[in-house]
């Protein structure tokens, strides 16, 4: 009995050893087997509805040489400049997927990223008060990006999906962003055409979204918010090749995957994997910004500040 | 078995204890200054609730008496609701004590972060992992 016992715990154990894992989305495939969504009148899989994508899970395995800090742009490297707590998030309502990260490929939940790209990022973060061109696209409040605008940040976490005869709409919370994808096979735009967020085109594959996305600009960043740590500011080349998936597998869940290649930037593509869920109630909230509102200029005056402060200490 | 008992709890430990970072819109060392907190007793002249920030505008009398005008930035809209925070929360003429962290310009600018209202009430205007009402910690959150 003893030896059953153990048995038991060691399989159990096991269990949340395999569930820890970066492996699967959070809900059982199995789910998607027995539930069929209900069709719109075009007949495309209903995914309408809002969703939200709070979550406790973090977007990479933590590594000892992580730099949290840096990747939230603290400046004098004490670690309280970061804001007290987890400044301004909303924390309310988070869910902890049974993955232990969002990145689920490549299987150690680290982001492939080429070392000059990295270089880059720490530059920028680190002189965001010297020059408005150092902020991300997100700050700046002219876009999070493709897939960025769908990575949890903690805040303005709202998604509303349209569908219309050909077509899949997606209003993201976050920096108003409207997504037209059109679902009717068309090719996609010229190679001449370079957009912030890429051209995007869709088709249905049994009862998954299938998006591809491709024509990036090289303005943007694969990530932009601080919960994505190490991605954030992450530069994105015209070479920026993305896929995303979205599968309806229950009446509150979409499993939300993407696969993103950008041989410029990555030494290898790398996969996030996370769940939506469905939130009837949620409202989402205007989000009427330009360039920071006041936290562009309240950062550039606050470097000047700092420019001042240096110069007269040289003085002296 | 022992060690088959505890590392998944270790595993579950290092996740919790991860966290998912801070998510502010904008970099909190860039603008203000967590070494320079700052607790100011006024009376609410607006609260804008705007996006990415809210901010709540309060007039701040000083030792000589004149009046000074403070503006102190929140969190999002949308966070602030599910915290419990409504449109009536702190309707003009409301006197409030706010904590917070100047800006680092000099300018009167603050961060927010606990609120009290004339009843002793209190609200968390900015960060999360406080213990105010309504407030979850924050996993690996920084105090």
């Amino acid at each position: 009995m003893l030896l059953a016992l153990a048995a038991g715990i060691a399989a159990s154990a096991l269990a949340v050893l395999v569930a820890q894992q970066p492996s699967a989305p959070a809900t059982a495939a199995g789910a998607a087997a027995n539930w069929t969504p209900t069709r719109t009148p075009d007949g495309q899989p209903d995914i309408q509805g809002t969703w939200t994508n709070y979550t406790s899970t973090p977007f990479e395995v933590p590594d000892k040489s992580d730099t949290p800090d840096v990747y939230a742009g603290d400046l004098d490297g004490t670690g309280r400049g970061t804001g007290p707590s987890s400044f301004l998030t909303d924390t309310s309502g988070r869910q902890l997927t049974k993955a232990r990260s969002l990145v689920v490929d490549p299987p150690s939940g680290r982001v492939p990223i080429m070392p000059w790209a990295e270089e880059r990022r720490n530059y920028k973060l680190a002189h965001i008060q010297d020059d408005w061109v150092n902020f991300t696209p997100w700050e700046r409040c002219i876009t999070r990006g493709v897939p960025g605008g769908i990575f949890p940040a903690g805040y303005g976490s709202g998604y509303q999906i349209l569908q219309g005869p050909g077509y899949v709409a997606i209003v993201y919370e976050m920096i108003h962003e409207a997504r037209i994808i059109p679902v009717d096979g068309r090719p996609h735009l010229g190679a001449s055409f370079r957009l912030w967020n890429g051209d995007s085109r869709g088709r249905w594959d049994g009862n998954t979204l299938v998006v591809d996305i491709t024509r990036y600009n090289d303005k943007g960043s694969v990530a932009t918010n601080v919960a994505t740590q190490r991605v954030r500011s992450i530069p994105q080349s015209e070479a920026l090749h993305v896929v995303e998936r979205f599968t309806r597998v229950d009446e509150n869940t979409i499993n939300y995957d993407v696969a993103i290649e950008d041989p410029k930037v990555f030494t290898a593509p790398w996969k996030v994997a996370m769940p939506l869920h469905r939130e009837p109630d949620y409202q989402l909230f205007e989000y009427a910004c330009h360039e920071g509102n006041r936290a562009v200029p309240n950062t550039l005056s606050g470097g000047r500040a700092r420019d001042r402060a240096a110069r007269a200490a040289g003085s002296r | 078995m022992r060690t088959l008992l505890l590392l998944p709890a270790a595993m579950l430990a290092m996740v919790v204890a991860a966290g998912v970072p801070l998510a502010a819109h904008h970099s909190f060392a860039a603008e203000f200054d967590g070494g320079k907190p700052v607790t100011l007793r006024g009376t609410v002249t607006m609260m804008e609730w705007t996006n990415p920030h809210a901010w709540l505008h309060i007039d701040v009398k000083g030792p000589d008496g004149k009046v000074v005008s403070w503006m102190i930035e929140g969190g999002a809209p949308n966070a602030l609701l599910r915290r419990g925070w409504n449109r009536t929360s702190v309707a003009p003429g409301t006197a409030v004590v706010v904590q917070g962290y100047r800006a680092r310009d000099g300018s009167n600018r603050a961060s927010g972060g606990d609120l009290t209202l004339p009843d002793g009430k209190k609200l968390f205007i900015g960060s999360t992992g406080t213990g105010a009402p309504g407030d979850r910690p924050e996993p690996g959150g920084k105090k």
